[in-house]
């Protein structure tokens, strides 16, 4: 039974006042305080940004351009649509960014998967990523869930404990690095959701007859809570609001489910030795409910393992006769489709798995055209013309 | 110069039978109360029956305010507040006007007494997702009562009588995250007395609680406790709910039933949060005026062990839920003791002076 | 002794007790754990609940309680359940049940224990990928008997996939043995990283042979970059 549109908009005859007195401390004064005595460079957003709000009424500067981008591994490796969308809007909406080489993986998957590591390795990692991005100039925006969360951890963690600060102060000095914390830790969807007005001042796709579900990814808003975006008019502020906002923004219809709050089911460990938990997870609790309830056209998340595994897992669902089939996608893929992004060049939707063409033949896009346009481009890849495909190939 | 009069601040349970006492000393009380009725919070949420023998919260509050009102040595100021202090005990000055007015009246006094009492827990600062701003259905003590008082306990969204009640408690207390550490002390009995009246009024509707412990203390276990399982057949449940989210027309919540060692999801028609106590508004700003200290949780600070009516200042004294989660039980006998060494305070004066 | 039948009666207590030390001695620790009251909040948000007779509620309780051998039994039998999700961190004593979990784990992988040994069996590909290249499941790990539950969809990616990868208009994504195209010089810094925070002997204590062909890599390349490992 679908749960109504007005769900979002909270149908409730009672309205939340936030009072100031009862926000708790704003970290930033601690890590001010540390830059004051020498233990690191706080590198302060550059103008300019917007700020949205976050759970406790907290004001958050999110950069518009000159951003640094830490890629995420799971999309880059398997889902290349997802890093691809998020460049494509920068790029749609004149914003200068940098994509680096210098970058590694955040390793929070592995860590989270194996614990082959420890607290001073992952904020090493971190923090060379962080000071890799300080050397350009430019500002890191980070593409993962998980390494948005784990930084945001690791932030915690260099801020109270001296010990590990200072064995990951000198690991830096051996690596000839500076000691540089972001002033924020600054999720691409929250950037997607503080320029979502202007995505759809350039939306050339209908959206009103698309019904989403929409997926918060675990590690967005449950590490470190009072970061993370959250939003009076969307569910009386009581659920973190950065995808709904957008899709609302975008024109679509956002739809309850009851398993909103629930994780995907990723596992970190599971999806890849212990896949059964995973599969059953994601189709159970999340697809099944989802469809049952809600029947969207699409599922809308914000993080990696949460696309791979709401994506992957329909197939073994299916083959069990699970209520599955509803399409899987990033709310960057989502907002580049609405602005007329190609699905094959930009939103490389043949590296998803569960079937997504009548969800583009419901936004009267031409999907068979599109994969012919993208045969073309194959064709000069096998037959040499070109070496590789670039974006100034595929700007119209 | 000494005065002879106390000043009591807030016309609740606290304040009018600080104030009856006073009067019945012999002694003059002015009582300033910041809304226009009194009664206190019993009265302007329209509390049904109190925990203590099921009396009616309105006639009990009644019969204090006639006795307060009845007694020509209480002078009472509704719609009032008090806005500035000056002075030492046995001789205050204090000023009142008319809430949200500027100065009124000056008046000198020999003790204070703050009675503020406490406000609740507003839910939409819960970490758990209770979603009270996003259904109806779901709803505080405070909103339940005022349906038990007017016996039309009902789910608000479809005005019917409900099937599947159940009661959260501890929202709002016991919580590092919130801030909120302590136990609120009175919403273990509240709920049960609550639970036990729904079952009363809708015989039809199965009732749960779901607890982290269950607060009874003396008389309440036997009094309360055990009738609202033996008799009344309340649930109840050891293990918090953490999620409330729609499904279909009616509520999920979810918890963790820990007797049984499993998750459980199960789907309500009301539910009931437990909200706790917080320091008022009134409690707040006194506090301030007056210059007395307040403790973490921005109650009136009580310093002195054996003695639960003192403040850090001499000359003022508290009563009530001012100082932190009372039941009516401590508020009454707070009011007699601060009452007893208001007046004593002001008698010694009176003997030096004379 | 604790309240119930020792698990694990042929490991000594002192080395459960040893373990256990570990565990508290970590500086993140004070942090995750405070005080217990069972409330139930952590199991009904957590996911691996559901599934496995597993519960972050006994993960806290048997560390408060400081019961040496019910925890070794869950630090061999339950804690690789967790789905590290952190639902849990709803915990309103501001426990973290997770977070003791990863603590746990880590001191159980530095201790090279065979519940440890045997949860990443089959992972030690993923690891080597990560710690040696700065990147995770590379595009040529995407092999259909690796996944075969993803359907036949991973055999097309698979065929396709160095022209498919070619058709990616950000450059740096112009790769399949690694997800973007990573500098020397940063694989570098990110081995100077691992050997610097104890993480190499972590590897050696769960799976030698891993720990032997990384060392080799990255032994290797620290070498032509003139640092001595």
């Amino acid at each position: 039974m679908t749960i109504p549109y007005d769900a979002v908009n909270t149908k409730s005859s009672r309205t939340f006042e936030r009072q100031a007195e009862y926000a708790p401390k704003d970290y930033h004064e601690h890590l001010f305080e540390l830059e004051h005595e020498g233990e690191w460079i706080v590198q302060r957003v550059p103008e300019p940004y917007v700020e949205v709000m976050t759970k406790f009424g907290r004001k958050k500067k999110i950069p518009l351009e000159l951003t640094w981008h830490h890629k995420s591994c799971g999309q880059c490796g398997h889902i290349p649509g997802y890093s691809t969308a998020i460049f494509w809007l920068n790029r749609k909406l004149n914003f200068k960014y940098i994509d680096p080489t210098d970058q590694t993986s955040c390793t929070a998957w592995n860590y989270y998967a194996s614990a082959t590591s420890n607290a001073a390795a992952q904020a090493g990692v971190g923090m060379r990523n962080f000071a890799a991005a300080y050397e350009t100039g430019y500002f890191p925006i980070i593409h993962c869930g998980t390494s948005y969360g784990h930084y945001k951890e690791m932030r915690e963690q260099l801020m109270h404990h001296e010990d590990i600060r200072h064995q990951v102060r000198d690991v830096m000095k051996k690596l000839k690095k500076p000691m540089v914390m972001p002033e924020e830790i600054v999720h691409y969807s929250e950037w997607i959701h503080a320029v979502r007005d202007r995505i759809a001042a350039k939306q050339t796709l209908d959206f009103s007859n698309i019904a989403v579900a929409v997926h918060p990814a675990c590690h967005y808003y449950k590490l470190v809570q009072e970061d993370a975006i959250y939003d009076p008019d969307i569910y009386g502020g009581q659920r973190t609001a950065t995808v709904s906002a957008t899709v609302i923004a975008l024109g679509a219809e956002v739809r309850d489910y009851s398993t909103w709050f629930d994780c995907c089911g990723f596992g970190f460990r599971h999806i890849l030795v212990q896949r059964d938990f995973t599969r059953s997870f994601a189709t159970r609790r999340k697809i099944e409910v989802m469809k049952e309830e809600a029947n969207p056209d699409v599922v809308i998340t914000h993080d990696t393992g949460c696309v791979t595994t709401l994506d992957k897992s329909q197939f073994v669902g299916a083959a069990h006769g699970l209520n599955v089939g509803v399409p899987v996608m990033s709310d960057a893929q989502f907002a580049a489709l609405a602005m007329g992004a190609h699905p094959y060049r930009v939103c490389q939707l043949h590296w998803h798995s569960t079937e997504y063409r009548p969800l583009l033949e419901k936004m009267n896009i031409d999907h068979e055209k599109a994969w012919a346009e993208f045969q073309e481009d194959l064709k000069k890849l096998k037959s040499g013309e070109k070496e590789y495909i670039s974006w100034e190939d595929i700007d119209a | 110069m000494a005065s002879d009069t106390t000043l009591i601040i807030g016309g609740g349970p606290a304040g009018l039978e600080a104030a009856r006492l006073i009067g019945d000393l012999g002694q003059k009380a002015i009582l300033v109360e910041n809304r226009d009725a009194l009664g206190g919070i019993p009265i302007a949420e329209h509390y049904a029956a109190l925990t203590h023998g099921f009396l009616s919260a309105e006639e009990a509050m009644n019969e204090l305010i006639n006795a307060a009102k009845a007694n020509p040595s209480v002078s009472i100021r509704t719609g009032s507040e008090v806005v500035e202090c000056s002075g030492a005990a046995g001789d205050f000055t204090v000023k009142i006007a008319k809430s949200g007015n500027g100065v009124g009246e000056s008046i000198n006094v020999g003790s204070i007494i703050v009675a503020t009492g406490f406000q609740h827990f507003d839910p939409g600062r819960e970490t758990q997702m209770y979603g009270y701003y996003e259904y109806d259905d779901v709803i505080t003590l405070a909103d339940a009562e005022k349906m038990l008082k007017e016996n039309k306990f009902v789910t608000p969204s479809k005005g019917t009588p409900p099937q599947r009640v159940c009661f959260i408690q501890c929202v709002g207390s016991r919580d590092r995250q919130i801030g909120n550490e302590y136990c609120s002390k009175v919403c273990c009995g509240i709920s049960s007395k609550q639970a036990i009246e729904i079952r009363q009024q809708v015989p039809g509707a199965k009732v749960f609680i779901f607890y982290i412990d269950m607060r009874m203390y003396g008389y309440w276990e036997n009094e309360i406790y055990w009738p609202a399982q033996e008799k009344y057949h309340v649930q109840y449940v050891k293990g918090i709910i953490t999620e409330i989210i729609r499904k279909g027309d009616r509520l999920i919540v979810r918890g963790e039933d820990t007797t049984m060692g499993r998750p459980m999801e199960v789907p309500m028609d009301v539910v009931v949060l437990a909200v706790g106590m917080e320091p008022s508004k009134g409690t707040k700003e006194v506090a301030k005026i007056l210059g007395v200290q307040q403790n973490k949780y921005n109650f009136i600070d009580v310093p002195h062990g054996l003695d639960p009516t003192a403040t850090s200042v001499p000359g003022i004294f508290v009563a009530g839920a001012a100082a932190g989660p009372k039941d009516l039980d401590d508020t009454m006998a707070m009011a007699g003791a601060a009452a007893m060494k208001a007046a004593a305070l002001i008698a010694k004066k009176s003997r030096v002076t004379a | 002794m604790g309240l119930f039948k020792d698990k694990y009666p042929d490991v000594a207590y002192e080395e459960k007790e040893r373990l256990w030390e570990a565990v508290k001695a970590d500086s993140r620790f004070p942090a995750y754990l405070y005080g217990c009251y069972e409330c139930g909040i952590c199991v009904a948000a957590c996911p691996s609940a559901r599934f496995y007779d597993f519960s972050p509620r006994k993960i806290a309780q048997a560390a408060a309680r400081e019961d040496v051998e019910l925890i070794y039994e869950q630090m061999n039998d339950d804690v690789w359940n967790c789905s590290q999700c952190f639902s849990c961190n709803r915990c309103p004593r501001q426990n973290s049940p997770g977070g003791l979990i990863t603590i746990i784990r880590e001191v159980s992988v530095k201790n090279g224990l065979r519940s440890a040994k045997q949860a990443l069996e089959g992972y030690g590909r993923v690891i080597y990928k990560i710690m040696g290249t700065g990147t995770q499941v590379s595009p040529d790990m995407l092999q259909p008997d690796a996944f075969p539950d993803w359907g036949p969809q991973v055999r097309e990616v698979s065929a396709e996939l160095d022209l498919w990868r070619r058709a990616l208009p950000p450059e740096t994504l112009h790769t399949t043995s690694t997800g973007w195209q990573v500098d020397d010089k940063t694989i570098i810094e990110l081995y100077l990283i691992w050997h610097n925070t104890g993480v190499m002997d972590m590897i050696a204590a769960v799976d030698e042979g891993l720990h032997m062909i990384l060392n080799d890599v990255m032994e290797e390349k620290l070498e032509e970059a003139g640092y001595e490992v």
